[in-house]
């Protein structure tokens, strides 16, 4: 008796996990990922194009190759710049990576495009400790999860030459396992990044005394829009600054639920935007905010992308979008669809990953 | 998908969320002797992937920002001075980010360096790489290198009248002084 309820819980977990792992999702939301995180890579290193040899020159950068060694330490933190020595070949791989990460962007060859680009980031990382911030992180854990996922699947050029080349029987909507995944890690690893960034807060004093958001609005070398007339209003600095660390600490817990998510998601956008507006940091708000669209459903994202109502980049006829729905439809995935009938096949499919997140 | 693939699939998943979980949990030098073991376990995955980051955003608190203000002089005895990072000349803003960070991590080293038993090797090196590349760019013969520290003024501070760059919420200390043969 006691086994068989053991057993049953074990199969019940079994199938949850599963469920919240494997169940295929509609590509939509790492579509757009991939597109927000292609455009980010390109632009963060185009940018180091300006001061390319100063920063990734073999001879006399900010941090000679040496010196950069010394700091990784271990040979672990692998990188092009350790091997290619000449100035013209480096300025040529640099070149060819702005390339591949527009192509990301773009959606062409994209499971070669999205891999390379992964470690092109990675290897930028590793070359230059002593720059890196927030952003860089962020790049890269983006980087990881479009080339683990099919980010080609949807809103790339990939998908438009599949569905040129077979016509309806392409179907670019179709959920899949490996966007499930995809999905699930980089919302895990958004996760994981708030809870590590609340739980540091928590060290310092002014974070609990209410003051710590004083430390960055008065920090001038910070400072785009000038804040300081909140001196006068310190209740609603001390306001921000325990809602930052309450929101950072339970992201984790509060993201998931159906009833918080808005609110929590609506938290990043002000936090994010607000760091980038007036804190000058635009690029790292932004990726921040890549990595939290990872919460927002592809149902959503459809609707709110415009001709994106019923297909990808197209209008479907309703008998095939019914049909887009039919890999899927197992049972578990029809309950969940239950009453809802009629809607179409990218909504369904769109439900299936709402539901199950 | 069958039934041997999830159970492949979601032992490297749990393999991976861990490296993901251990990256922050057990950095250096914060690390505790249960989280260090564990990430020492991960260790190459976990640096080959780029995972062994802190995330500690304004963290443990927005404290002080720091400069590295640089006097380069040739050989006719002009003296180049700057700082960086520079709004007026780092643009656009990321690359100004770029900069300030450089600052920041040569503070964090002294900050490291300056703690008993503290490693000064790293920072010193740092500071050599830096006057070598000032060297190089200005034709020097000769770089200093300081270290500037932008204090936060209080908010009384500022109710009375200080202005953020006020003279007096800057300290400045010397990282070195380099010839070119030391270099």
């Amino acid at each position: 008796m006691r086994d068989s309820m053991v057993g049953t819980w074990i199969r019940a977990q079994w199938q949850g996990w599963t469920k919240f792992w494997f169940q295929p999702s509609d590509p939509a939301t790492l579509g757009v990922i991939r597109i927000c995180t292609g455009w980010m890579l390109f632009y963060t290193h185009l940018v180091w194009t300006l001061d390319f040899q100063d920063f990734f020159g073999p001879r006399a950068a900010w941090l000679d190759l040496d010196t950069a060694a010394l700091i990784q330490g271990d040979g672990w933190a692998w990188s092009h710049f350790w091997v290619v020595q000449s100035p013209a070949m480096l300025m040529l791989i640099h070149v060819a990576s702005l390339a591949v990460f527009l192509l990301l962007m773009v959606g062409l060859w994209t499971r070669v495009t999205s891999v390379v680009a992964l470690l092109i980031a990675i290897s930028y990382v590793h070359r230059v400790p002593g720059a890196l911030f927030g952003l860089d992180q962020i790049n890269t854990l983006l980087a990881l999860y479009v080339a683990i996922g099919p980010s080609g699947a949807a809103f790339s050029v990939d998908a438009w030459r599949t569905k040129r080349r077979n016509g309806h029987q392409a179907d670019t909507t179709r959920p899949r396992v490996g966007t499930t995944v995809a999905i699930r890690l980089l919302q895990i690893h958004m996760c994981i990044v708030y809870l590590f960034a609340g739980m540091a807060k928590l060290q310092g004093q002014t974070w609990w005394n209410g003051t710590a958001l004083w430390g960055a609005i008065a920090n001038l070398e910070y400072q785009t829009v000038d804040l300081t007339w909140l001196v006068h209003s310190p209740t609603f600095v001390a306001f921000l600054t325990h809602l930052t660390v309450f929101w950072e600490l339970f992201y984790i817990a509060l993201v998931w639920p159906r009833a918080t998510r808005p609110f929590v998601l609506a938290v990043a956008v002000l936090v994010h935007v607000g760091i980038g507006i007036c804190l000058g940091m635009m690029t790292f708000g932004f990726a921040m905010l890549i990595g939290n669209m990872a919460f927002v459903t592809p149902e959503f994202v459809r609707r709110v992308l415009p001709g994106q109502g019923r297909g990808d980049g197209q209008q479907l006829p309703a008998q095939f979008a019914s049909d887009n729905a039919k890999p899927a439809a197992k049972p578990h995935t029809r309950r969940t669809s239950k009453g809802r009938g009629g809607q179409g096949g990218q909504n369904r499919s769109a439900r299936m990953h709402s539901t199950s997140v | 998908m069958r039934p041997r693939w999830q159970i492949i699939l979601s032992i490297l998943i749990c393999l991976h969320v861990a490296a993901v979980f251990l990256g922050p949990w057990g950095m250096a030098p914060y690390d505790s002797a249960l989280s260090g073991l564990l990430e020492r376990a991960m260790h190459p995955y976990i640096r080959a992937l780029s995972l062994d980051n802190g995330y500690r955003f304004f963290a443990p608190e927005p404290g002080p920002s720091h400069l590295v203000r640089y006097v380069a002089t040739s050989s006719d005895g002009t003296e180049h001075e700057g700082i960086f990072p520079n709004r007026d000349t780092h643009w656009p803003r990321l690359l100004y980010h770029r900069h300030f960070m450089l600052a920041e991590f040569v503070n964090t080293l002294d900050t490291f360096a300056e703690a008993p038993d503290g490693p000064s090797h790293i920072r010193d090196a740092c500071v050599k790489s830096y006057a070598r590349h000032l060297a190089a760019q200005h034709d020097a013969d000769k770089v200093a290198i300081y270290l500037r520290r932008h204090l936060i003024p209080l908010p009384q501070q500022v109710l009375e009248g200080t202005r953020l760059d006020d003279s007096r919420l800057y300290e400045e200390k010397s990282l070195g002084e380099f010839t070119r043969e030391e270099l």
